[in-house]
């Protein structure tokens, strides 16, 4: 049978049978749809996945009238850093020069802003500076801006932060001290967050940007989600994006609630729920790359949930799409073949709002 | 890999209607079927127009709200969004922040 | 095997599952009274119910207070039986040194694979996160390591995984300790890359890579 060229998860090049692509999308969705307890995809969209990820060409693209709207997590904040957790392009150029170069020379729906540690707490004692650049910015460009930042709770914790680590006194037997710990961490990124967001909101930013929340888990993602509906309160009017970390809500705290619902565990389709009733404006699911398996295999794991995350809601889904998210390789430089396929396949399958 | 999604699947940003779509999704949180229809009737033009730049670059400077293409004389920036919250019926943030400051009105 | 003694091994694994230190104690006590070997208890009772464990934790059904709790009810089962072990039977635990790499603050994923690897007996030395090699080696050296565990979250930190393999030959210790990589950002082909034993996609994998390593399994 004849083989074509596929990627593994960590951005490998492979040979498989289409037979063996179509059986790592059954796979795939089957594994998602069991972790999550949601319908796995049909005949017809396994087809659809399988004659895209076959495909010879190199590049492939939704068709004409189907394209949606891009956002770009920390986009400008890559052009000119030096590292940027690998991603950084290293182009000395000033977020302002690199905003325009986003909105002009790459075509970006949205452009958005963030500082180079990426984390709402670092952005505290900064604040000034990044509202002046905010504004300035906002003066040169059309496109819609957003300012984002991690909630990333870890930074509360000692020694950086000053909190005992929960997951360290966990590992010590000490459940009610970690869990009294984690609240304390949640009640300051909470004021973090909100002060951050409001200033950068009455600098004229369009929204703000809560990334890769639930990285700390549920007690991530119950600051998050506290944080947007304070910001609501204070300015009805404002966007809000959240984005999260991973495709289920990792229990640290594990009895930590929202709006009475227990929020360790979630899928993006229970996730969404909770971030609509917080006042999230548009909600970015997350499903992790398996580096060991296929890209074909990790797409139907991301459609799965995602799709089942699109019907549940009532607000747009911007899906995340990025190294080692949303079925694309854990690359700096994912692969242009990888990328055009996990794009073109959860956009048409999902039905989503934006990526 | 911007450019790779942007070629996937992409609006193109301000090149033809992106941006303005996008900010249907954010101002009114319009999903993309809806935003893609509300331009479109704002704009008179078609939704697979939507994403055309030779029409929505004439579209865009005809209605003066900003193009990619630097030209003299054409609204940019500020300028260009002061036009595209009042084609779109949408409060812009940076908009109104700029007339309370350049007391242009009183909030 | 009797009717009653398989009953009995599936209570000793539910006993994990439902985190029930006094109930695991029990089973383990009336296990050994049952005529089954302490080793049988441990094997085919207690282990498959921290590994189910492992399984609920990564489906999201379970969470990291409850899977120490199941870790707490594994140690009260398993030394019972490792007490009537007889002395040529017990095995030393084997000694995992893990921390994240110098430079990264980032150390969730860490935290959790200390716990599982607790969970299912190893002797875990945690030495935190943003930790210099030299701790990494210090502390093998130290404590006899069987395994160097590093956890890195982003492409520039990864780099203190090579260092180690680098500064485990210059110490001439390479090959008393075998080494696992995990992390965002890293993937078999870093391990192979780099020299490094074994790559852990996750927690659960971290387990079962490490118990390979050690000849547990």
């Amino acid at each position: 049978m004849a083989k074509i060229l596929q990627r593994m998860g960590d951005g490998r090049m492979v040979e498989m049978t289409e037979a063996e692509v179509r059986k790592d999308i059954e796979e795939g969705t089957k594994d998602a749809a069991g972790r999550a307890k949601v319908p796995p995809l049909s005949e017809d969209e396994i087809k659809h996945i399988s004659d895209i990820y076959t495909r010879p060409e190199r590049i492939v693209s939704v068709e004409p009238g189907n394209e949606v709207v891009l956002s770009h997590d920390e986009g400008t904040v890559k052009i000119n850093a030096g590292v940027c957790g690998g991603a950084g392009l290293g182009i000395d150029c000033g977020r302002m020069v690199a905003s325009e170069l986003y909105e002009r020379a790459l075509g970006a729906d949205i452009i958005e802003y963030g500082h180079i540690d990426y984390s709402y707490k670092p952005i505290r004692p900064i604040l000034a500076d990044e509202r002046i650049l905010v504004e300035r910015t906002l003066l040169v460009t059309t496109a819609p801006f957003l300012y984002g930042a991690m909630p990333n709770l870890g930074l509360y914790t000692q020694p950086e932060g000053p909190f005992p680590n929960p997951t360290e006194l966990l590992n010590k037997g000490l459940i009610k001290e970690a869990r009294e710990s984690g609240e304390g961490m949640v009640e300051q990124a909470v004021n973090d967050i909100v002060y951050i967001a409001s200033g950068i909101y009455e600098a004229g930013a369009d929204a703000i940007n809560l990334d890769t929340t639930g990285a700390f888990g549920d007690l991530d993602f119950v600051a998050a989600l506290t944080a947007t509906e304070r910001l609501k309160k204070k300015y009805p009017d404002i966007c809000i994006e959240m984005g999260m970390a991973g495709e289920f809500i990792l229990g640290i705290h594990g009895a930590i609630t929202y709006d009475g619902v227990r929020l360790a565990g979630l899928y993006s389709h229970q996730q969404v729920k909770l971030a609509e009733k917080a006042g999230v404006t548009i909600f970015g699911p997350v499903c992790n790359i398996v580096t060991s398996k296929s890209c074909a295999w990790n797409i139907a794991r991301v459609i799965t949930f995602t799709k089942a995350c699109v019907k549940a809601s009532k607000i747009p889904i911007h899906n995340n799409m990025g190294m080692g998210v949303g079925g694309i390789p854990l690359n700096d430089t994912p692969p242009v073949d990888a990328v055009t396929r996990a794009s073109k396949a959860a956009v048409e399958i999902c039905q989503l709002d934006g990526v | 890999m911007l450019e790779a999604h942007a070629m996937a699947s992409g609006m193109g940003g301000m090149r033809a209607a992106g941006d303005l779509v996008a900010r249907m999704e954010m101002a009114r949180g319009m999903r993309i079927k809806e935003a893609k229809e509300y331009v479109a009737s704002k704009l008179k033009v078609s939704l697979r127009d939507l994403t055309d730049p030779i029409v929505m670059g004439e579209v865009r400077d005809n209605l003066k709200l900003g193009l990619v293409a630097q030209m003299p004389d054409r609204p940019k920036g500020i300028e260009a969004k002061f036009r595209i919250a009042e084609l779109l019926g949408i409060e812009i943030n940076s908009v109104n922040r700029f007339k309370a400051k350049a007391g242009l009105s009183v909030r | 095997m009797k009717k009653e003694q398989q009953e009995l091994l599936e209570a000793a694994k539910k006993s994990i599952i439902s985190f029930d230190a006094d109930k695991a104690k029990e089973i383990a006590k009336k296990g050994l009274a049952l005529g089954i070997t302490p080793a049988v208890i441990i094997s085919e009772g207690f282990v498959p119910g921290i590994t189910e464990v492992g399984d609920l934790f990564d489906r999201g059904q379970l969470f990291l207070p409850e899977l120490i709790l199941a870790a707490e009810a594994m140690k009260a089962g398993t030394s019972i039986c490792e007490a009537a072990l007889p002395k040529s039977e017990l095995k030393e635990k084997k000694k995992v040194v893990i921390g994240t790499v110098e430079g990264d603050i980032h150390d969730i994923g860490k935290s959790i694979v200390v716990s599982f690897l607790m969970a299912n007996g190893f002797e875990v030395y945690d030495i935190g996160r943003d930790a210099p090699i030299a701790n990494f080696i210090n502390k093998a050296r130290e404590v006899n390591a069987d395994v160097i565990g590093s956890s890195a979250l982003l492409t520039t930190t990864m780099e203190g995984q090579k260092k180690i393999e680098e500064e485990l030959k210059e110490a001439g210790l390479r090959k008393k300790v075998k080494t696992i990589v995990g992390g965002a950002p890293c993937s078999q082909g870093w391990a192979e890359r780099i020299g490094a034993d074994a790559y852990a996609e996750n927690a659960v994998d971290a387990v079962i890579k490490i118990k390979a390593l050690t000849g547990l399994s």
